[in-house]
């Protein structure tokens, strides 16, 4: 009776979310001036949050009259809150969230996402819609459902003065892991499980034979590979393999102390900025394995239940614009690589594009282009993430 | 009475809301996916060989835990019960960590007992260790040995205030009574001291075992990863990339329930039985 109480007692009216395709975009304009878009993103990292409440933040005021508050919550967390909210009744406590690959395809198998809006933001005209990378989101169609915001790529960071000559493959590494017993290991969460996917399509042939949707076969063929594998290396691994950092904040941890001598981040850019904040030795350096990294955009969705769509969109839209898009791939912001085309830009922003600093430290251009491979369906993830607990995680006693 | 029987229902109303909610999530009435009343979830979640590991070294930890802090309680309470200044200063110092959080405690224990934490970095530099891995693994470690101790510390100020509160209350008129009948230091203690003292205790312990067993982030820095401390299991679960396996978690969350709601029950069992055999 109570949840009964409380369910009805939340009931409020459908949010507005319902027109975002076809009203114009002045009137999305003036739907928004004047209101609060409540943010839902990661905040763990300070350069990001920066970037957020101190430079975007006071020109969406001033230009849009629209007030921005980002809070915490990423992905399961989204996920679980707006399908609380959704059983509830519940009008919604975000506008914008901040989201890819496996929340986008959660999101939308539950059908809480609201869309399609993101193509008919001012500023989509100069997203590099060719590139594999944005224009897929772990193989899904974002079919307008969420706006493109910035690229990442996987990398494995080391010590170079710890390690002056890491190794470049996953065959070097094996190599190496065997010769430096105790010194390596990869996080239970997120980043880790990037690692082990990454090493069943460099086992298997290839990213591409993975493509085009899960199959069971090609499945069991490749993650045979990866437990091969971490057999084989298990007795060098940290402790032994028994144990493993529950996050990549504690490997980040046992790398800076010297436990082990590498540690791993799904941005390609981390390296520069956590040795810039102190955090990571001088001389921590990121690197790609040969094989090929993964590569991915990352996006913004608007709930079906958020309160404000049309402050979304407006946000949204001035986060894709070139100046907004320029300032985030700063290296001294936040180096985050931008998810818009120089071809397609004017030609003041293109060249703004092309100058933009490099830090020394930073991984090349070329080498992050060559090395790239795109996702594939989050169903390999998630496989590959429950057979890893179930197999390699929990030793048989 | 009236306005006590309102204060038990605000403080009940969450728990009860959550609990229905996880009923009702753990047997396909509610989340993700919910297609009507079914006990398979519950059957297969009961089913899994990790998560009754995970219960047990959870209960293993945190009886242990609740142990080692209910006895340094004890020793305190006896050891420094007079009005001399060493006692007083003594039991103001045992008190100390009182306000500490969980979170600090927890992330203090590893930059301390880590392999690469303070103990091992004077250990190295007096020569006794070459190199972090040398330091035996007291974070992360199957026996949960960090997890064990900074629980331990933790829990330990606060129930040497109720042991310290307990004795200075309830024991030392009896004391003095069975002192003037001639009873000697030991039968004080065996009669007196001790029966006062663990009886006044107990509901404590029962909230500290309950605590350690159901506290998270202690158990997120500090436990190992096979097996899963049960906190970490269930939020685990509950953030699965698997959107079908996150209703696990309202499963391990009654399960959870059902262990404290045991320990209080096993209490209440024994309190009864012994007040019994006192008649």
């Amino acid at each position: 009776m109570t949840l009964a109480a409380l369910t009805l007692a939340c009931h409020q009216p459908a949010p507005p979310a319902a027109d975002l395709a076809t009203v114009p975009w002045d009137t999305v304009l003036a739907r928004a001036r004047g209101t609060t878009v409540t943010w839902r993103m990661w905040r763990g990292d300070p350069a990001i949050n920066a970037y957020v409440d101190q430079w975007v933040a006071p020109r969406l005021r001033q230009r849009f009259g629209v007030t921005l508050e980002a809070v915490e919550g990423q992905g399961p967390e989204i996920e679980n809150q707006l399908q609380i909210e959704h059983e509830a009744g519940a009008r919604g406590t975000a506008d914008l969230i901040w989201i890819n690959g496996e929340t986008f395809h959660n999101l939308r198998q539950a059908d809480l996402l609201a869309g399609p809006w993101a193509g008919r933001l001012p500023n989509a005209v100069y997203v590099d819609s060719a590139s594999p990378i944005i224009r897929r989101d772990f193989e899904q169609d974002p079919a307008g459902y969420e706006s493109p915001w910035g690229t990442v790529q996987f990398a494995l960071i080391y010590d170079s003065s710890r390690t002056p000559s890491p190794p470049r493959s996953y065959e070097e590494l094996r190599r190496w892991i065997l010769r430096h017993p105790g010194r390596f290991t990869h996080d239970q969460s997120f980043t880790g499980v990037t690692f082990l996917k990454q090493l069943m399509y460099s086992l298997g042939g290839g990213v591409e034979r993975f493509q085009g949707g899960f199959d069971e076969r090609t499945y069991l063929e490749g993650s045979a590979r990866v437990w091969e594998w971490l057999e084989g290396v298990r007795p060098a691994l940290w402790r032994g393999g028994a144990a493993y950092p529950g996050g990549v904040a504690e490997l980040h941890r046992l790398f800076v102390n010297g436990e082990v001598d590498f540690t791993m981040s799904y941005n390609h850019n981390e390296a520069v900025t956590k040795v810039r904040q102190g955090v990571f030795p001088a001389a921590a350096r990121a690197l790609l394995l040969r094989d090929g990294t993964l590569a991915n955009a990352h996006y913004l969705g608007i709930p079906t239940n958020a309160p404000n769509p049309a402050g979304a969109m407006v946000a949204a839209d001035f986060l894709l614009s070139p100046e907004a898009q320029l300032e985030k791939a700063r290296p001294e912001i936040w180096a985050d690589g931008t998810v818009l085309a120089p071809s397609r830009l004017p030609a003041k922003w293109a060249a703004q594009f092309a100058a933009l600093a490099r830090d020394p430290r930073a991984l090349p251009r070329d080498s992050l282009r060559k090395y790239a491979r795109p996702e594939v369906v989050p169903e390999y993830h998630e496989r590959i993430a429950a057979d890893w607990r179930a197999r390699i995680r929990r030793r048989d006693r | 009475m009236r306005g006590g029987g309102w204060a038990a229902a605000l403080v009940a109303t969450p728990v009860a809301v959550g609990v229905t909610y996880s009923l009702a999530a753990a047997t396909g009435l509610a989340g993700y996916g919910a297609g009507g009343f079914t006990l398979d979830r519950v059957e297969r979640v009961l089913g899994e060989a990790a998560v009754w590991e995970s219960f047990l070294w959870t209960v293993r930890t945190a009886a242990l835990a609740t142990l080692i802090a209910g006895a340094a309680a004890v020793a305190a309470a006896v050891g420094f019960r007079g009005s001399s200044a060493l006692d007083r200063t003594a039991r103001a110092l045992a008190v100390l960590p009182l306000p500490v959080p969980h979170l600090i405690a927890a992330t203090t224990a590893v930059l301390v007992l880590g392999q690469s934490g303070l103990l091992s970095r004077i250990a190295a530099s007096a020569g006794w260790l070459a190199g972090p891995a040398d330091m035996p693994a007291l974070v992360y470690d199957r026996g949960g040995i960090g997890l064990i101790l900074m629980l331990g510390w933790k829990e330990f100020p606060f129930l040497a205030l109720v042991a310290f509160s307990v004795l200075a209350t309830r024991g030392a008129a009896l004391e003095d009574t069975a002192r003037s009948l001639g009873a000697g230091p030991w039968q004080r203690f065996r009669r007196i001291t001790w029966p006062v003292l663990w009886r006044g205790l107990a509901p404590a312990a029962v909230a500290v075992f309950a605590f350690a067993a159901g506290s998270y982030e202690a158990a997120a820095l500090l436990a190992p990863s096979d097996p899963q401390a049960l906190p970490v299991l269930t939020l685990e679960r509950y953030t699965d990339p698997d959107l079908a396996r996150r209703g696990d978690a309202f499963v391990l969350t009654l399960l959870a329930l059902a262990l404290a709601a045991g320990a209080v029950l096993l209490h209440e069992w024994l309190r009864h039985r012994v007040e019994r055999l006192d008649r």
